[in-house]
């Protein structure tokens, strides 16, 4: 895991620092509050770059633990993670009824769904269950889309 | 006592109002059950029916969703990984591994009966001791509530095994996470990057949901066994009596930390579930199966979180402080039927508050029955073919991210921690250490700095008032014990292997 645990204490170092970054920018509070609002930041900042620091001083000194095997379906996983992105990109913009079917369809195809029939049945059948739990019962403001409220 | 009692069962058990209590705990348990939708939003949307019924079946329906929804989270604890408050949070661990071993219906079942216990205890103690128990609340200022954060944070050292510093940068980040939003206590907005949207901060429900059942889906959908393998393997069979017999001091456990944390308003159940889990873990004679699907280990959390909701109205009734959200909304429900809690309440509308605690207890009994009709069919849910599951479970947490604000922020909130989470399993991090620093950092923040004000910047306040340095001192052991205990087992170990060397050298 030594390449990995490289990776993640500079990643880590970069997020302490940003982190810290933006702490500068926070307005300070009342004169009573005696640590302020960017006392606690600050510190966890430090913190988190401490222990990147030891994450990287463990790695360059080869007494990091062995690596896990790769992902066995890195593909799969790359698949799902864009669908995702997708659907909260577009979700908004076609409405809950539209996209959500059509999201869970690639998602089952992806997963290696190839049966047509069930895989209508799921993706329209689940998508009715939440649209009728959330949107109907629990009056939850799904985005309508073009199809307007049914 | 016992005459109330009496009045108050008549009232509770008509049975109008016992209808109406077991639709509350229904209603309930789907609320707790769907991620996204917390008992307090379940039981706001109920509050609207209840304005024209007597006060007493008001609140017994509410106080039925309130029970009903803890048990609802706990099913999707263990099943998709997904807790549905703080205070079940800690139950995913043993929980969802028991599931994944094919014992669902044993961590259910087990989930179920010492929840049950845990909410009847719960309700004992709130009729034996409302009044004296609500001195302890009285006790408790600033540096003890920070205090008390403090050993919950420290718990983290023994839940992230040997790797400290990963145990660590987990913690650190969770509590970063925490930070995001508008600050406890100035007001002013932090680490929202400009967005409107991130001032209301990261909600506990978001975070849990990626960090747990997101990033739960992308470590199957990438890794393990083959999905065809696996199939229909979740059986529903429910523990023995034996079995429930053996969880006495786990549940007991559960029930001595439940209370304590039921009685601080604010702490609702994530704290006490931790520390009981850790407790149970501490006295157990299989302390080696917690974390890979330890009875015990579901029984000692469940039984605590079920004990604050009862233990959590004792604030709520005797002073008027709600200890959670769903106590607030039960205080609108009073308001609304104009009773005003406070010790006068117990005098004048006796019917009420006794007609609540028989109530209440009726509610624990229902949930139990419907807590078991609805095992096989939530356990037959997760029993189809994989990739059907994991679509159901990607749509379901979807729209509860959704359904946290209107919002679609949540959504990308949980994608986000929902990959964050992925890596940090892979590579060797403690997904639990940072849910516990996210969930407690705003409470440990907010309470350290409002001690400090009170103390005109004093630090020894911590010290010099007994509970808040007990708890600090509490802490520390809590802290080190485990780090010390595993550096004399390796040291141990090296003298063993040091002492096999010499022998095979002589030999």
């Amino acid at each position: 895991m030594r390449r990995a645990d490289l990776v993640a204490g500079l990643t880590l170092l970069a997020v302490a620092a940003v982190y810290f970054h933006q702490s500068l920018f926070i307005v300070r509070g009342f004169a009573s509050d005696r640590l302020g609002p960017a006392f606690m930041p600050r510190l966890l900042a430090g913190a988190l770059a401490l222990l990147a620091l030891a994450l990287l001083a463990r790695a360059t000194a080869g007494r990091s633990e062995a690596s896990p095997p790769p992902p066995a379906r890195v593909g799969l996983l790359a698949g799902t993670v864009v669908l995702l992105v997708a659907y909260a990109l577009v979700m908004p913009r076609v409405g809950f009824l539209l996209a959500t079917p059509a999201f869970l369809a690639a998602v089952l195809v992806c997963l290696g769904v190839r049966e047509p029939v069930p895989l209508v049945l799921v993706a329209a059948g689940i998508t009715a269950a939440l649209y009728g739990v959330f949107g109907r019962l629990l009056g939850v403001l799904l985005p309508p889309g073009p199809l307007g409220r049914l | 006592m016992l005459e109330r009692f009496a009045l108050g069962a008549q009232v509770a058990l008509q049975p109008y109002a016992l209808l109406m209590t077991l639709l509350g705990v229904a209603w309930g348990i789907l609320g707790g059950a769907l991620p996204g939708i917390s008992g307090s939003i379940a039981m706001a949307l109920l509050l609207p029916f209840t304005f024209g019924m007597d006060p007493a079946v008001a609140l017994m329906m509410l106080a039925g969703v309130y029970v009903g929804a803890m048990y609802g989270g706990s099913i999707t604890a263990i099943l998709i990984s997904t807790p549905g408050t703080p205070g079940s949070a800690i139950t995913v661990v043993d929980g969802y591994a028991l599931h994944q071993r094919g014992q669902s219906g044993k961590a259910l079942g087990v989930s179920l009966v010492t929840g049950t216990v845990g909410g009847i205890a719960g309700v004992f103690l709130l009729v034996a001791f409302a009044v004296p128990l609500s001195r302890i609340a009285l006790a408790f200022g600033p540096p003890e509530y920070f205090a008390f954060g403090v050993f919950g944070l420290a718990l983290i050292s023994s839940f992230v095994g040997r790797d400290l510093v990963k145990g660590g940068i987990s913690a650190v980040l969770g509590l970063m996470l925490a930070t995001v939003g508008t600050d406890p206590f100035s007001g002013t907005p932090r680490f929202t990057f400009g967005s409107v949207d991130l001032v209301g901060g990261v909600a506990a429900a978001a975070g849990m949901i990626g960090l747990f059942a997101v990033s739960e889906i992308f470590y199957q959908v990438a890794e393990g066994v083959d999905w065809e393998r696996i199939r229909g393997r979740y059986t529903t069979k429910l523990p023995s009596l034996l079995e429930l017999w053996r969880l006495r001091v786990a549940t007991l456990i559960g029930i001595v930390f439940g209370t304590i944390e039921g009685l601080l308003p604010g702490g609702g159940g994530a704290i006490a579930s931790f520390i009981a889990y850790n407790e149970a873990k501490r006295w157990s004679k299989h302390p080696e199966e917690f974390g890979r699907g330890s009875l015990e280990g579901v029984a000692a959390p469940e039984t605590a979180n079920n004990v604050v909701t009862a233990t959590a109205l004792i604030p709520l009734l005797t002073f008027g402080i709600p200890g959670s959200n769903s106590a607030a909304i039960l205080l609108a429900g009073m308001m609304l039927h104009g009773l005003q809690p406070g010790p006068a309440l117990f005098d004048r509308t006796p019917h009420v508050v006794y007609g609540l605690f028989v109530g209440l207890l009726v509610a624990n009994l229902f949930m139990l029955g419907l807590g078991l009709l609805a095992l096989r069919p939530s356990i037959a849910l997760v029993n189809v073919r994989r990739p059907f599951l994991l679509a159901g479970i990607l749509g379901l947490v979807l729209v509860g991210a959704y359904s946290i604000n209107n919002s679609m922020v949540e959504v990308w909130i949980v994608l986000l921690t929902g990959l964050v989470g992925y890596f940090m399993r892979r590579y060797g991090y403690n997904v639990l250490a940072m849910v516990l620093g996210f969930v407690l950092g705003f409470m440990v923040e907010a309470n350290l700095r409002r001690s400090l004000l009170i103390s005109l910047g004093d630090p020894w306040v911590f010290f010099t008032r007994p509970i808040s340095a007990l708890l600090l001192a509490l802490a520390v052991l809590t802290f080190t014990w485990p780090i010390l205990r595993r550096i004399r087992e390796e040291r141990r170990l090296v003298a063993r292997a040091a002492q096999g060397l010499a022998e095979r050298a002589a030999g």
